[in-house]
């Protein structure tokens, strides 16, 4: 794990990502108790391209480059599974810029923020995004500042809606 | 369902406990909680494999230590 998070910030220091977080069910482990996953959800914001275009395609050639293959919607890197999720609007460029720089081991990572990843998962709507709120809602995180993002996404009413 | 209330001090006794593994696993430091994923990975995969799901379990020792210049 800690020689995959060092590949990912070789990948932001040569510009190939501009910033990544990791987001999903490891990023709720990271402030509940541990849950079942196979993927790291890795959330990026990528170098504009000339033609406006948001691609993959770039991230994936600099990782097969340095001997990392995909593996369906995934690429192995050093032994773990990470899937590449593009910040796709205004409430993931939002959480990639707040997320929170922690230790891992001996190597520096990000993490989305507890208020981010429920408000995600509100968003997300699955089955699964319940249980994740529910989870996270035991977590500590800051009433204030989600109520913030709740209330910059739009997502106040469904925060209620989903209470237990 | 029965209430909290309608249940015998030993079933009362042994939700406590394990609401209280729960946050005990909660509070452990996130490299302890990914190998407990990863123990979760290696206790479901069989199962998985079983009903025909392609799963890998991550080899979070085993990778090779490169070391490498580190951002952020």
């Amino acid at each position: 794990m800690e020689a995959t998070l060092r590949v990912l910030n070789e990948l932001e220091q040569a510009g190939v990502v501009s910033r990544y977080a990791i987001g999903g069910a490891m990023a709720a482990t990271f402030y509940a108790e541990p849950v079942l996953t196979f993927d790291l959800d890795v959330f990026v914001v990528l170098p504009q391209t000339r033609g406006g275009l948001l691609t993959l395609e770039p991230l994936y050639e600099a990782l097969r480059a340095r001997g990392y293959c995909e593996e369906n919607e995934c690429v192995n890197i050093e032994g773990v599974p990470v899937q590449f999720l593009p910040a796709y609007n205004a409430l993931l460029e939002e959480a990639l810029a707040e997320a929170r720089e922690m230790m891992y081991e001996a190597t520096p990572t990000r993490v989305l923020r507890a208020e981010h990843l429920v408000t995600v998962a509100l968003q997300t709507g699955r089955d699964k995004d319940r249980e994740r709120v529910r989870l996270l809602r035991e977590a500590p995180f800051d009433p204030d500042y989600l109520a913030g993002v709740l209330a910059r996404h739009g997502l106040g009413e469904r925060w209620h809606q989903w209470q237990p | 369902m029965a209430s909290m209330a309608a249940l015998s001090p030993e079933v009362t006794r042994m939700l406590a406990a394990k609401e209280q593994r729960r946050r005990k696993l909660a509070g452990l430091p996130f490299p302890e909680k990914v190998r407990a994923v990863v123990q979760l990975q290696r206790m479901v995969a069989p199962i998985l494999r079983a009903r025909g799901r392609k799963v890998r379990v991550w080899n979070i020792e085993g990778s090779a230590a490169r070391r490498s210049p580190e951002t952020p």
